[in-house]
């Protein structure tokens, strides 16, 4: 049972640990927009983009 | 019916534009979206026409954006980072999905000179980031705008920041709250066992402390908002479900310490801690609720404007708000803002200051008279002497008057916090009395008993059972592209048995048909051109799409322009006295009956007689049919009201299946209308433009407006349809509908649930654990139920297209499943 005094602390030490890193996720603006990311990885990369061609005026 | 590949409206008829694309070519509805269509393929974005889930705002006609350079503007929105960089942040019109992110990103990010661009679109703001030296802002903005998404300064930054920390701040705490419940749950559940299997006192008191050490950041971090909220409630002398809630979190905690310390009998971390997290969870999905739907800051900024047409000796120029200064003359076009406090020089004109006094019909103000920023000129334009500007004026005051109180709450919501707190004041007098009763009977029991009963009753539920209603319906509204301003007029739309439809801009979408422009002197281009410069800044539908017909050419500085409502507007142009609307104002009376047809047309006249007639033609818009039908499936009377002709309107309304209409009505014949259908009862809803009915919006039960966001619109109506999606209002309708009965189930529910528990708690039969596993669980209740809203009515398909082909036979079945 003696294992207990040490896990505990341990699983109590790896909990402030947890907080701590979603506090920084939270304040490193993480959480902020949660849609729009999720596609950034579907989307191709930057095609060395051609010269962009101004549109003509309507 | 075509629909344009960019925007996705339908394509007018006589309209014969395509876009070169790669995949080939493409129909398009105009120059605006071609263009569009073609820059973004020639960006080699073309993936955006895939990705997106729901089509492009009509591509914005040319803007003009160099007022944004004038360094006086520029020192408000502009941080300025080093010498060759810059911050921006703008708030933008138009952005659904995470594909136009994705497009914004990409296509302004190759401009020259772009370092960043970043892009929220739960919060619609663009961050820019660019060279000041190689790029103007003023370039960027009309590339933003040459995309369809329009952009607008974001006068509201500091509410911004607000509700940025408060978002974290909610986040952070749920966390902890989420965190230390399931610790100290663990731990709880080691003590229990303990009670049945016996345990040793030295491990109990260490699971003890152990509860309380992940309790106390619970209680102490996560529970603030509660303590603070009773703190006010305090000070305000006004109870709600805050100070019984802080209460009950104090007591329990302090409770379970002293057990812990003096190794009394029960402790109830885990309670406490389950309690909070319950009772932030609930708070944090009403939060997100009213952040993404309320947007009322937005509005707010929309309605500030941030441009000015000052005059100079030489004409007007167009400068920002914040260089005006006392003494400065500007003009202001109908529809739109004033911008300064000041005083009226002329002409005579009615204003709508429903903003200040909340007195809806606009008010006759002549020459002389103060006038406020932020009031909408109805009829103009006119001209004002600035006496105020900025912070000084009223509107400011308004704005951080909004920025205090987060917004009015609905009479709704304010009943049911009525309700809640003197259900909070009985509780007290019941816990009291509870604890009396026990201290006489069994002193040892008198705590536990109290302490359930405090927390077994719910003032929870009371309280959340009408706004997480409200909040779950406007959420579920904005995510179907419906925005309710004003949530008390959901209830309205739900109970309204009249349907009272505008004509022109709402049921159908006018345009010039260039084609077949009449011109009797001069040039065609010459006409349109005049007729452009005359409906300058006017906002009626009509003068829209006159000024798109005539492009983006250079147009000649019209004067003296002077508005008759429900007629025309006339003006001077080059020294040449015009004017410009229907026939029997333009043209000489007599000259109106000549031909019936000739009726359909706009006509421009000088002192000599007829210059040019414009035809107009007329297209219903976009599920308009599907709406009627569906409306009079459910029993629900539909007129149309229009300042049209007979002739004109009768063919809408067979078109539509519409057998009550009324036409040639003035404003005022509007309003006498829905007066009289109100004085027989009937429950009015209006579906307008927002822009040249507002009056007669303000004057039914329930105001709709449609069309892209014109100021006014966002001032004197409660709910809007962007992008002008009529069969949203039936969607609208049910939501509101389901709304209401969840929202009296909600009711019944809490009564129902304080009612049986509380004497159970008051006999000592409910340990406090289990009080609050209860009172938590009737809050959670109300919360799911209130999400069933929105959950039958099936998702709105990506594109509003297909939506105009809802038939009424499914959507009466949907009545009743509802």
């Amino acid at each position: 049972m003696n294992i207990i005094l040490l896990l505990i602390p341990l699983s109590i030490v790896l909990l402030a640990l947890a907080v701590w890193a979603f506090f920084w996720a939270v304040n490193h603006a993480q959480f902020d927009d949660l849609d729009t990311p999720a596609l950034t990885p579907l989307a191709e990369d930057a095609v060395p983009a051609p010269v962009a061609k101004e549109p003509r005026e309507p | 019916m075509n629909a344009c590949f960019h925007c996705d409206e339908p394509i007018p008829p006589g309209v014969h534009l395509s876009a070169r694309l790669p995949i080939g070519e493409q129909a398009v509805c105009c120059g605006g979206c071609r263009a569009a269509a073609e820059w973004i393929a020639g960006l080699g974005l073309a993936d955006y026409y895939t990705l997106r889930s729901s089509p492009g705002l009509r591509a914005a006609p040319a803007h003009d954006f160099t007022s944004w350079d004038r360094p006086e503007l520029e020192r408000l929105h502009v941080r300025k980072q080093g010498e060759d960089r810059a911050d921006v942040v703008v708030l933008v019109e138009g952005l659904h999905c995470a594909a136009c992110a994705w497009l914004i990103e990409r296509a302004l990010g190759v401009q020259p000179g772009v370092h960043g661009v970043g892009v929220n679109v739960t919060a619609r703001r663009v961050a820019l980031s660019f060279d000041p030296q190689h790029t103007k802002l003023s370039t960027l903005l009309g590339a933003l705008a040459r995309l369809g998404y329009v952009p607008h300064p974001l006068t509201a930054d500091a509410i911004d920041c607000v509700r940025q920390r408060e978002t974290r701040d909610a986040l952070k705490r749920l966390l902890v709250a989420g965190l230390g419940a399931m610790q100290a749950m663990m731990y709880a559940v080691a003590l229990y066992a303990g009670v049945f299997d016996g345990i040793d006192p030295a491990v109990r008191d260490f699971f003890r402390w152990l509860g309380l050490l992940v309790a106390t950041p619970v209680v102490l971090y996560s529970a603030q908002p509660f303590f603070f909220g009773a703190l006010r409630e305090w000070r305000t002398r006004r109870l709600s479900m805050d100070t019984p809630v802080a209460l009950a979190i104090a007591l329990i905690y302090l409770a379970s310490i002293v057990a812990t310390v003096r190794g009394g009998h029960e402790i109830y971390f885990d309670s406490v801690s389950m309690f909070v997290l319950f009772l932030l969870a609930g708070r944090t999905i009403a939060m997100r609720a009213r952040h993404r739907a309320g947007d009322v800051v937005d509005a707010f900024a929309r309605l500030q404007p941030t441009l000015a047409e000052r005059r100079t000796p030489d004409g007007f120029e167009s400068v920002g708000v914040h260089e005006l200064i006392a003494g400065d003359r500007v003009r202001v076009a109908a529809g739109a803002a004033i911008p300064a406090d000041g005083i009226l020089v002329g002409p005579a004109c009615r204003l709508d200051e429903s903003m200040l006094s909340g007195e809806s019909a606009a008010l006759p103000r002549l020459p002389g008279a103060t006038v406020t920023a932020g009031c909408l000129v109805v009829d103009g334009p006119v001209e004002i002497e600035v006496r105020r500007v900025g912070a000084d004026t009223v509107l400011a005051g308004i704005v951080r008057m909004v920025t205090r109180a987060a917004g009015a709450r609905p009479w709704l919501a304010r009943l049911a916090d009525a309700r809640a707190a003197r259900f909070v004041v009985r509780v007290f007098a019941l816990t009291a009395l509870t604890a009396l009763a026990w201290l006489w009977i069994d002193p040892s029991r008198a705590f536990p008993a109290a302490l359930a009963v405090l927390v077994v009753s719910c003032p929870c539920a009371f309280a959340l059972a009408v706004p997480a209603a409200l909040t779950r319906a406007v959420a579920v509204l904005a995510h179907r592209g419906v925005l309710v301003v004003d949530a008390d007029s959901l209830e309205a739309l739900a109970r309204a048995d009249c349907f009272v439809f505008d004509k022109t801009g709402t049921l159908t979408t006018p345009s010039v048909d260039a084609a077949a422009v009449e011109v009797v002197r001069g040039t065609c281009a010459q006409a349109l051109a005049i007729a452009a410069a005359l409906e300058q800044g006017n906002t009626h539908p009509l003068a829209a799409a006159l000024r798109e017909c005539a492009g983006a050419a250079d147009l000649p500085v019209a004067t003296n322009l002077r508005q008759v409502a429900n007629a025309g507007v006339e003006g001077a142009v080059a020294g040449v006295r015009y004017r410009l609307g229907r026939d029997d104002f333009a043209a000489s009376p007599e000259a109106a009956h000549d031909d019936a047809s000739r009726s359909d047309a706009l006509v421009l006249s000088d002192e000599s007689g007829v210059v040019a007639r414009f035809p107009i033609v007329e297209q219903l818009r976009t599920g308009a049919a599907a709406m009627i039908r569906a409306l009079q499936g459910a029993g629900i009377t539909c007129e149309i009201v229009s300042g049209d002709a007979p002739a004109r309107v009768a063919i809408i309304a067979r078109e539509l299946g519409i057998d009550r209409w009324q036409a040639s009505a003035r404003p005022e014949d509007k309003l006498a209308h829905l007066a009289a259908l109100r004085a027989r009862g009937r429950f009015v809803a209006m579906v307008g433009d927002g822009v040249n009915d507002a009056p007669i919006l303000a004057g039914a039960d329930v105001a709709v407006a449609v069309g892209n966001g014109a100021a006014l619109a966002q001032a004197a109506s409660g709910i809007l349809l962007p992008g002008g999606r009529l069969d949203a209002i039936v969607e609208a309708r049910d939501i509101a509908r389901r709304m209401l009965r969840i929202l009296g189930q909600n009711l019944n529910w809490a009564l129902a649930y304080n009612l049986s528990v509380v004497p159970l708690a008051a006999a000592g039969f409910v340990p406090p654990w289990l009080a609050a596993l209860g009172m938590s669980a009737s809050s959670i209740v109300v919360i799911l139920n209130s999400l069933r809203i929105g959950r039958i009515v099936p998702t709105s398909p990506a594109h509003p297209a297909s939506v105009s082909t809802i038939d009424p036979e499914q959507d009466r079945s949907r009545e009743a499943i509802a």
